[in-house]
């Protein structure tokens, strides 16, 4: 039995994740929902999000949704029930989930700057180059020889006024 | 000098002033990616000793240099740069510094002027890179100029731990720059300290059983001076 997940979304009232999936043996489009319970504006959302994924009932269907997309549906959830409007919801959410680059992240405390390394690490993840690879380079050198005229990076112009 | 490795028994410092002990340090803001930079330098090198009490990490690495054994002790922070200052032990003995920031991030480039100030308050003098990392997230950042470097006078890098663009070259750069402080430190207080030990070692040297008061009266005045 093969499942593919085509979207997975949060239903407020009555609270239910619901998944529409692919089932490929069939080649049918069908929908799923899953109740949540007991769920409160104080209840924690990766963890709800993880026992989602491991109920043995839910599991077959949830292979294929990211645990990272489940928490951001219990915390729309969360935020709902703690009586915030949707888009301001969706604003808390995507400022969770992206790296401003004013923001200080020394500022955080463990669980939010691990949170904000994770982003980040999708990132790096995705560029990397292992050690194992077949292509891999111990020693990669550049010489990025900057062509005139050089354009600021933007970053320095408040010190320019200042005499330093 | 007691007091020291009273408080960090794991970390006695006195071997950085042995020939072959050099001390590098990396500062910068939380998550601009200095451990992965570590750790893509020495790819299968020693696993990191984690002294989680002092929020410390530390990195082994030996080399030769024109034909001598170099080892360098690479100090990383573990979370303690969210104080936004180090504990002057940190700083103590270093012989080079690898200052990081995060060319995604704005602010960790402007924090780099508080580390660069802390740095010299502890260490007036030793060589200083500063490394633009995270190139990899867009290629066109090292067609742009940072000036805080320029200004200050010290080298700088575009750099992805990623990819590994120019990471060993910073390393082995630095390691060189450490080693060759070290043979011609030119750090006044530096000398000064090293001034004081020789000058209680002496004293020490001169009478070991005698009591201090006493000493000043019997030693030939010669070597008292």
């Amino acid at each position: 039995m093969t499942y593919t997940p085509k979207k997975c979304g949060v239903k407020f009232k009555p609270p239910a994740i619901i998944l529409i999936y692919e089932d490929e043996k069939t080649k049918k489009i069908r929908q799923r929902s899953m109740p949540v319970r007991n769920f409160s504006k104080f209840s924690d959302c990766s963890r709800a999000a993880e026992e989602l994924k491991n109920n043995p009932r839910h599991k077959p269907f949830l292979g294929g949704v990211s645990l990272q997309q489940l928490q951001k549906l219990y915390q729309l959830l969360r935020n709902s029930l703690s009586g915030l409007s949707l888009d301001r919801s969706l604003e808390i959410i995507h400022k969770e989930n992206t790296i401003d680059s004013e923001e200080d992240l020394n500022k955080l405390d463990d669980k939010e700057l691990d949170q904000k390394k994770k982003i980040m690490d999708e990132l790096f993840e995705k560029n990397r180059k292992k050690s194992d690879d077949p292509d891999f380079v111990y020693d990669v050198e550049v010489d990025f020889a900057q062509v005139e005229p050089i354009e600021s990076c933007g970053w320095d112009d408040e010190e320019t006024n200042e005499d330093f | 000098m007691a007091g020291e490795s009273r408080r960090l028994p794991e970390l006695n410092q006195d071997k950085y002033d042995t020939d072959e002990q050099v001390k590098i340090i990396c500062l910068g803001d939380s998550a601009v990616g200095k451990s992965k930079l570590m750790e893509r330098f020495l790819v299968d090198g020693y696993r990191p000793q984690q002294l989680s009490t002092y929020a410390l990490t530390l990195y082994k690495h030996s080399t030769t240099l024109n034909d001598k054994t170099v080892l360098v002790d690479f100090w990383d922070t573990a979370g303690q740069e969210r104080f936004q200052s180090m504990h002057p032990s940190y700083y103590h003995k270093a012989h080079a510094c690898i200052m990081v920031f995060d060319v995604q991030r704005k602010v960790t480039y402007k924090n780099l002027s508080s580390w660069y100030q802390e740095l010299r308050e502890y260490r007036p003098t030793i060589p200083c890179v500063v490394v633009a990392n995270k190139i990899d997230a867009d290629q066109k950042i090292t067609q742009k100029s940072f000036n805080f470097a320029k200004k200050q006078g010290l080298p700088f890098y575009f750099v992805s731990a990623a990819d590994g663009t120019n990471v060993v070259k910073l390393f082995r750069d630095t390691i060189r720059l450490a080693v060759s402080y070290k043979e011609n430190s030119s750090d006044f207080m530096d000398e000064v300290m090293r001034e004081l030990e020789n000058f209680a070692l002496e004293a020490k040297g001169d009478g070991p059983e005698q009591n201090p008061e006493t000493t000043t009266e019997t030693t030939d005045p010669d070597t008292t001076v």
